[in-house]
């Protein structure tokens, strides 16, 4: 099942500063936006308001129609969205396996206990990624940045999420690297994920999206279609540097 | 949990090693195995606190003291019976791995080391001034009822105690609550972003430390008959433990236990060379040279021995 995102007038102050001012889109159940502007636009911001890292000084977030706002972040994931990040965060020193068995480990300290790990969960989890099996035993330091995003998706994947952020999903990927995330991320939307994703790769980004929404300094400038939002005018000024 | 038959073989093997000692053994070296079996749960209590989860205690003794002195006040003052004293005494240090907790909801680091290190020397001064009829001062209690008579019953107590408690750490480890615990240690804003409450993660371990360093505290006084603020919130003391756990080797359950027996036996070596505070300068120093040699410890050591031995084992 996937879940739908609403976020509506969001703002966040830091002192003097507005990262995200008064924001707001939709995502649709099974939909994928694009999230695009500059550097320093807002964007990770907005994740992180969106996952509890930040709460937000106003605004409201909502997954299916529920205000999220007062949960914290492993409550949030609970609701069904999850994200990742611009750089990798491994557990260096577990292996692959039990960076992926984090991500499977219900929130409880009982079952926790009483629970077994789950191989060949964590397994499959690293298969349906492109990990292969001898790669599970190994460190997160052993592995290229395209296999790190990899077994960053994997531990997301396993909180078993309806939504997913993407946060430059494609940074320091080499092209058979992108090629092999992209087809990860196109086989999840067939399998109906909603995603909000970010990324300065705007090729690669694409193919991958529904519409897009563009933000500079904090504020939404455009939404609609991908080649829409690309031909805006004010994307192109702020985003592009081009009149 | 990836149990084997050769993990509990080994754990047995340990076991009938340490529990024929004292056949081999003089009733001296007997005594510091004691000590020995004493530090091993203090520094597996420390580990399960700031190996696993990284926030670093220097004020281990708060938890410690906080279980001694209850239990000694419990049976010296009011005549209750070590029994039941011991329990409260472990339920009490387990509210103060509470109080402990409350800083680490805030900050890490130095920061955090510094608070319990305040911790411990506000409970030292607290013991000290607040009823010194109750706590008996600067001069601690003597006459405390003991568990056990004599050095060999003292030693099956303790090591008893050391071997059940490090079992258990150990067992509980190997779970997915160790792995989340150790992954608190690598990446806390990651397990919360697997979906793992942070919050509630820290507690188990600040209560699980606690129960263990109240249990080996109570224990403890109650082997030696007395207790000593001067002693028990010793800064040496502290760093006994933090180097013992640090050096066999931090966030495992055995490399505390091999970090304890060597240093016990090292200090208690070099007594009679040093008699004075100058041998934890020696120990120290080569506390630096191991833990420069091998960051992860003794027990990291032995393994890169084991596959070292594995490898030219092949080669011939």
């Amino acid at each position: 099942m996937s879940a739908k995102l609403e976020i509506r007038n969001l703002v966040k102050r830091f002192g003097g500063l507005v990262a995200t001012n008064d924001v707001s889109f939709t995502v649709e159940p099974g939909q994928s936006i694009g999230l695009i502007g500059p550097n320093g636009a807002g964007k990770t911001t907005i994740f992180s308001q969106i996952m509890g890292e930040h709460q937000q000084s106003s605004g409201d977030i909502l997954i299916d129609e529920n205000e999220i706002s007062r949960l914290s972040t492993p409550q949030r994931i609970l609701a069904g969205v999850s994200r990742t990040y611009q750089v990798p965060r491994p557990f260096s020193d577990m292996s692959v396996a039990e960076n992926i068995r984090v991500g499977l480990t219900p929130d409880s300290i009982w079952q926790m206990i009483t629970r077994g790990p789950n191989p060949d969960r964590e397994l499959e989890l690293a298969e349906s990624v492109g990990l292969a099996e001898e790669q599970l035993a190994r460190l997160p330091s052993e592995l290229s940045m395209g296999d790190l995003r990899k077994l960053e998706m994997a531990r997301t994947l396993a909180t078993a999420p309806r939504m997913m952020l993407l946060d430059e999903v494609f940074a320091g990927l080499t092209v058979n690297e992108i090629a092999v995330i992209s087809k990860l991320v196109q086989s999840m939307r067939d399998d109906g994920m909603t995603f909000l994703i970010v990324s300065h790769d705007l090729k690669a980004l694409e193919p991958l999206v529904d519409e897009a929404i563009a933000i500079n300094q904090g504020q939404l400038i455009a939404e609609g279609s991908y080649s829409d939002v690309m031909a805006d005018k004010a994307v192109r000024a702020s985003y592009l540097g081009a009149e | 949990m990836g149990l084997r038959w050769h993990h509990f073989a080994l754990w047995g093997l340990f076991a009938v090693t340490l529990f024929v000692l004292p056949e081999f053994v003089s009733r001296g070296t007997l005594r510091t195995l004691i000590f020995a079996n004493f530090l091993a749960i203090f520094a597996i209590s420390w580990d399960t606190l700031s190996g696993r989860t990284g926030y670093i205690s220097f004020g281990h003794p708060f938890l410690i003291g906080i279980g001694a002195y209850t239990t000694a006040i419990l049976t010296k003052r009011f005549d209750v019976a070590m029994e039941i004293s011991i329990p409260i005494a472990v339920i009490a240090t387990m509210v103060g791995g509470l109080i402990v907790l409350l800083p680490a909801l805030r900050i890490k680091g130095s920061y955090f080391a510094l608070v319990t290190l305040a911790m411990m020397e506000l409970i030292y001064q607290l013991v000290q001034v607040i009823r010194p009829d109750l706590t008996g001062g600067t001069r601690g209690m003597s006459g405390l009822p003991t568990l056990t008579r004599g050095a060999v019953n003292g030693y099956y107590m303790s090591v008893s105690l050391m071997l059940a408690i490090a079992l258990t750490t150990w067992l509980v480890m190997r779970t997915r609550l160790g792995t989340a615990l150790s992954a608190i240690g690598m990446n806390e804003e990651a397990v919360s972003g697997s979906g793992l409450s942070v919050t509630k993660l820290k507690m188990a371990a600040f209560l699980f430390s606690a129960f263990i360093a109240g249990l080996g505290g109570a224990v403890y006084i109650h082997y030696l008959g007395s207790i000593a603020p001067r002693a028990l919130f010793d800064i040496n003391f502290v760093f006994t433990i933090i180097v013992a756990a640090l050096i066999g080797g931090a966030g495992t359950t055995v490399g505390p236990i091999a970090g304890a027996f060597f240093l016990t036996f090292l200090l208690e070596y070099l007594r009679p060379y040093l008699p004075g505070a100058e041998r934890y300068m020696v120990y120290s120093g080569l506390a630096l040279i191991l833990y420069m040699a091998q960051p992860k410890g003794m027990w990291e050591l032995f393994f890169q021995g084991i596959a070292k031995f594995d490898r030219l084992g092949r080669r011939e």
